[in-house]
């Protein structure tokens, strides 16, 4: 790399630090409790896995340029400046081993939120080049193409179709004043299409107008996790766009965490104005359903399961009862894993790690601590939210050849829908 | 003559678990040239014999087929790859046949939906009227399959 994108990095570091940042950096005490709170450090207890550690370049920056001792040091030589080969060493350390779960900002005795700042130093790391390959790749197929897969719109037409033959229910594409626009990630078109059809169910069947928009379909947003506000801006964006075309009163966000975390709570600050419609995770909305009398079910698993909470949902989006008032429904033996809820452990892939090749053997280790959790339990099916979690945990399942099937929530709760006489005309 | 997929699936649903496994293996074997995967084949090679399958042998083919389904998966943020996707969903509908008999729900119906999608991976990006003949397809395996047994 160039000295002018080390600048370039540097220079977003700065402006990157805001109040804050520098509140934080001036707050931590060193104590290490994050690192016991982050799973990349406990299952792979390297010093420099600690999450304050991985900020320590935008920190010695934060130091050198906004502290008087840092300034001294740095007038008499004694400052050490940050090099374009200490951002490339950082780079695993910032994207590899961080999905940013939030555990570490939920255990900082002094309140510090290290998500929030790995999540701005990210910005820099982008700036200076060295966000990893797969990331730019699956941010540049969001920006041109509006997947960060390169799902094109007859891809997700297709599937309608095979799902309209199969259940003759109308998928309704662009129904202006429907009440909800259904937004997908790329993960459930591609390897879940299952999804669609079950939350197509739910809500036709609770008498609700829905759509899908051929504007923008993809709910995942790679700015978020490359960290990029520009091209998360741009993206959000999309969605808003087709929400205000469509005057719709609710966006559904999909089964996918960090989806959720983009339209949720960062989209309105990144587009700088506040929405016109809800933003709801799919769950959420399911959720109330159940509470108007508009989801009922019969039956009931007869597995002993469980429910891995997606971080973003759960932690960062306090989501918490929802799934669980779902799964009840349905379910008898349903059981707790210890620290369920909001400190609930990562499945070891999000925040861009699954998109990430680099991150392969990393992400698998850092599954091992979910499956000290299942091992604990002993369940017969893991239940989730999200479908980036989903492969993750598939993938950790198979390679420690634990046989435990793995279900996405939406799609257990269509399964004993009951369908209801008077659905109100909707489609 | 099965002439909707509502039909298809009443008569699927009337089958044993066994016939169900047979009638499906009809249905991914028509769509077993998508998977590059030699482990696919022989895991339909199970489900076709279910009478005679053990279940040793079913949980072997189970733990196999789910391999195989994973080996195929598109990653998350991973350029698509329509051609490659389809062994996924051929991996998938031959997972769903030997999948142990507590978790197979419809196991020839989720057969028949993934080798559906399998088939459509190949022209996903010009969906018409051509993609609905693999269901074509197996509506006439199925009464074959009826008219056999």
């Amino acid at each position: 790399m160039s000295a002018l994108t080390l600048e370039r990095g540097i220079n977003e570091f700065k402006a990157q630090l805001d109040a804050p940042m520098a509140s934080f950096f001036s707050s931590c005490v060193s104590c290490g409790m994050c690192a016991e709170a982050c799973l990349f450090y406990t299952e792979n207890p390297d010093p420099r896995h600690t999450p304050i550690y991985k900020l320590e370049p935008m920190r010695r920056v934060w130091e050198q340029e906004y502290t008087l001792v840092g300034k001294l040091k740095k007038a008499l030589g004694l400052g050490k400046p940050v090099t374009d080969a200490e951002l490339a060493e950082w780079q695993e350390l910032v994207y590899n081993n961080c999905s940013l779960c939030g555990r570490c900002s939920a255990v900082c005795p002094v309140g510090n939120d290290i998500t929030y700042m790995i999540r701005k130093m990210r910005e820099g790391m982008v700036a200076s080049g060295h966000a990893p390959e797969g990331l730019i790749g699956a941010s540049t197929r969001a920006v041109q193409i509006g997947s960060p897969m390169g799902v094109k719109l007859p891809a997700l037409q297709a599937q309608v179709k095979h799902i309209e033959k199969a259940t003759g229910m109308a998928v309704p594409f662009d129904k202006e004043g429907a009440e909800y626009l259904l937004m997908l990630s790329s993960m459930e078109i591609m390897n879940y299409p299952e999804y669609l059809e079950a939350v197509g169910k739910i809500l036709t069947n609770a008498g609700k107008t829905w759509t899908l928009s051929t504007d923008c379909f993809e709910a995942t947003n790679s700015g978020i996790q490359i960290g990029s506000s520009d091209i998360a801006r741009e993206l959000v964006s999309r969605v808003v766009n087709a929400a205000e075309k469509l005057k719709v009163k609710t966006v559904i966000s999909p089964e996918c965490g960090h989806a959720y975390t983009a339209l949720r709570w960062e989209g309105p600050n990144l587009i700088g104005r506040p929405y016109t419609f809800a933003a709801k995770h799919i769950v959420e909305v399911l959720d109330e359903l159940r509470v108007q009398g508009l989801l009922q079910t019969e039956g009931f698993e007869e597995a002993k399961l469980t429910f891995h909470d997606p971080c973003q949902l759960v932690r960062r989006g306090g989501v918490i009862q929802q799934p669980r008032n779902l799964l009840n429904l349905v379910a008898k033996n349903f059981v707790e894993m210890s620290d369920a809820g909001a400190m609930n452990w990562c499945c070891g892939a999000g925040g861009g790690v699954s998109a990430n090749e680099d991150a392969n053997e990393v992400k698998m280790k850092a599954f091992q601590r979910k499956k000290k959790q299942l091992d604990e339990l002993k369940v017969d099916t893991l239940v989730t939210a999200c479908a980036n979690c989903r492969i993750q945990l598939e993938e950790g399942l198979e390679e420690n050849e634990m046989d435990l099937p793995v279900v996405g929530l939406t799609e257990m709760i269509a399964e004993h829908l009951v369908e209801r006489e008077d659905k109100g005309g909707a489609s | 003559m099965i002439m909707s997929d509502t039909d298809f699936r009443k008569e699927l649903e009337q089958l044993s678990l066994v016939q169900q496994r047979r009638v499906g293996a009809v249905f991914v074997r028509n769509v077993l040239a998508l998977t590059a995967d030699p482990a696919v084949a022989k895991v339909v090679d199970v489900a076709a014999n279910a009478e005679e399958a053990g279940e040793d042998e079913l949980a072997l083919a189970f733990k196999n087929a789910k391999a195989a389904a994973l080996e195929s998966h598109t990653r998350c943020g991973a350029d698509s790859d329509w051609q490659a996707q389809a062994g996924y969903f051929v991996a998938r509908a031959a997972s769903a046949l030997v999948a142990p008999a507590k978790q197979a729900k419809a196991p020839a119906w989720e057969a028949a939906a993934n080798a559906r999608m399998a088939r459509t991976c190949g022209m996903i990006e010009s969906a018409d009227a051509t993609m609905h003949e693999e269901s074509e397809a197996q509506y006439r395996f199925l009464e074959q399959f009826l008219n056999d047994i």
